[in-house]
């Protein structure tokens, strides 16, 4: 009998021990950094030991114009980023999904996304900044007269960031949708056309509804991903001109790795984490859990 | 012209100047590629320049290329290798049993993918270093790995739920344990998924950038993504036409492996949310 009660044990810990592994390790990247950063957020942390100066470094934080800014540039940018992505893959998306033809050459659509954002964020400082490509074409087309200085405009820095980001992550919503799309049910769009509906009404009223989850996903992924900006602004245009497109990503980057700031750098990561965990309670549960049940 | 074949021009039209959007960048990326330097910044741009593999040769030569490569492909492919061994146990409980705390064990996986590293980036910088392991491609490998655990877990987590009951069933009355169960029956079930997961670990693995340049910090570990930020040569300013033709070499392999699993493609990124 105590051999048959003892198997039952092992049969009810048997899933926590094939989860353990992972949730141990996830625990580490996530956990730890996360108390390492809240007790080094209320210290000052040069290059010496720490000095404990309690919630001064938040006190700085939150009359920081730096640190605004770089909060209201990354929402900015992103949302302005994220609309225009939005619009041009749902466009997109309507126009292929029920093409038997343009899936075969939906590859060319995807290309984009498979090059290193580092990468990409030479061709677009080459194309914009340093061989001033965009300034030839514009001037060739006499929309302007003389090469754009787009280092020193602020939104022109901004935009080049943005024609960075849509170019390379359209492709990530567009084949999202056109996934979704097509696995819906074609009979229903076929007894819709029956009845005499228009393809764009059958859109409107039958596909886009049910698209809905589909798109709540895809912008939540997309969403994340855009609020951390780095790589481009690194490469690009280093925050500036004027702190202009400051990322807070690159704001944390530069207090801690540039000034050596490290627990004002790890202030700037808690609030960060809070923000992150409010949006991950509010929308990516609703997105990825409950839609699914 | 009737109204179908109107709807037909304007269909491509939209599609075709898309596709041109998406392409003219990367052709004239590798025109860069293959021009001198001399022609890459001038006063007004060249479209169409003298053909030149000074840009090859220099890579080739001049910087330890198979280095960075090498970095890159141990990391990455440890990194996954990590990711397997950890998620598909784990993807198998969350998937199969029923157990107190299953949902939020998986919702707290998926949060980590919701994580900027610049979060935890200062942290992770002092974990490595009070581990010596700063500046080693062994570090890079931890954390690629702890990347993309959630997207592992989850993508195959999908695929395992997909398997029918009634396969596993079957094995169960003819006496099979948990573990024959998982490895001769679930696993080659989820291969695609299996496989899905690890391209798109993969691509996440070579595109990480930020923890790549605070590990990395010196040529002994770069990886390529890194290497490239670091081809500005001093005074000589950013040699772009090395920085297109090492961009074409890592662009290559991904195009390959997402040929592969074109089909399989979104609900790898949606990490199963979004089959089709």
């Amino acid at each position: 009998m105590p051999i048959k009660r003892r198997s039952r044990r092992i049969k009810q810990l048997f899933p926590y021990l094939l989860v353990a592994p992972a949730v141990l390790y996830l625990l580490t990247i996530t956990l730890y950094p996360g108390v390492y950063a809240i007790a080094q957020s209320f210290h000052a942390v040069k290059f010496g030991p720490w000095s404990f100066v309690g919630l001064e470094n938040y006190a700085e934080l939150f009359s920081d114009y730096q640190f605004w800014g770089a909060l209201w540039n990354t929402f900015l940018m992103g949302s302005i980023s994220l609309s225009i992505q939005f619009f041009i893959a749902l466009t997109l998306a309507y126009f292929a999904y029920r093409d038997v033809w343009i899936k075969g050459w939906r590859i060319i659509f995807l290309m984009p996304m498979l090059f290193m954002p580092s990468a990409v964020a030479f061709i677009y400082k080459l194309a914009f900044q340093d061989a001033r490509v965009i300034s030839d074409l514009l001037m060739k087309v006499g929309l302007i007269d003389s090469n754009l200085a787009i280092q020193s405009s602020i939104w022109m820095s901004r935009s080049l960031l943005i024609v960075a980001d849509v170019w390379q992550w359209t492709p990530f919503l567009f084949i999202i949708f056109v996934a979704g799309l097509q696995s819906q049910d074609e009979e229903i769009e076929e007894a819709a056309r029956l009845d005499g509906a228009k393809w764009h009404q059958i859109f409107w009223n039958i596909s886009l509804p049910l698209l809905k989850p589909v798109i709540l996903v895809a912008l939540v992924l997309r969403g994340i991903d855009i609020t951390t900006m780095f790589t481009n602004v690194f490469i690009v245009t280093k925050g500036g001109p004027a702190f202009g497109t400051e990322t807070i990503s690159y704001f944390i980057y530069r207090t801690g790795f540039k000034f050596f700031n490290f627990g004002y750098a790890s202030a700037a990561s808690v609030i960060m984490l809070i923000l992150t965990l409010i949006v991950a309670q509010l929308v990516v549960k609703r997105a990825f859990v409950s839609g699914r049940e | 012209m009737n109204e179908k074949t109107s709807t037909l021009i304007v269909r491509y039209l939209i599609l075709g100047s898309w596709a041109i959007f998406c392409l003219l960048p990367i052709l004239w990326f590798v025109s860069i590629a293959i021009r001198p330097r001399v022609e890459i910044i001038t006063p007004t741009p060249i479209y169409f320049p003298t053909f030149s593999l000074e840009a090859w040769k220099m890579v080739w030569n001049d910087w330890p290329m198979l280095n960075y490569l090498r970095n890159s492909v141990v990391s990455i492919f440890g990194s996954v290798v990590i990711d397997l061994v950890l998620a598909i146990p784990a993807a198998y409980a969350l998937a199969r049993f029923n157990f107190r705390g299953r949902d939020d064990i998986a919702f707290y996986i998926l949060s980590t993918r919701m994580m900027a590293p610049a979060i935890v980036a200062v942290p992770i910088f002092f974990l490595f270093k009070n581990l010596g392991l700063l500046d080693s491609v062994w570090a890079l490998m931890l954390v690629y790995a702890a990347i993309n655990l959630s997207i592992v877990t989850w993508i195959i987590r999908s695929y395992m739920l997909d398997v029918p009951k009634e396969l596993e069933d079957a094995a169960r009355t003819d006496g099979a344990g948990d573990f024959r169960i998982l490895f001769e029956i679930i696993i080659p079930a989820v291969l695609p998924g299996i496989i899905t997961a690890s391209v798109i670990a993969l691509i996440f693995a070579i595109n990480e950038f930020l923890f790549t340049l605070l590990i990395a910090s010196t040529p002994r570990a770069y990886t390529m993504s890194v290497a490239l930020a670091n081809f500005t040569g001093g005074s000589d300013g950013v040699i772009y036409n090395a920085i297109a033709v090492v961009s074409l070499v890592a662009f290559i392999p991904v195009f390959l492996v997402v040929l592969l699993i074109q089909n399989h493609l979104s609900r790898g990124l949606t990490m199963g949310a979004v089959k089709g």
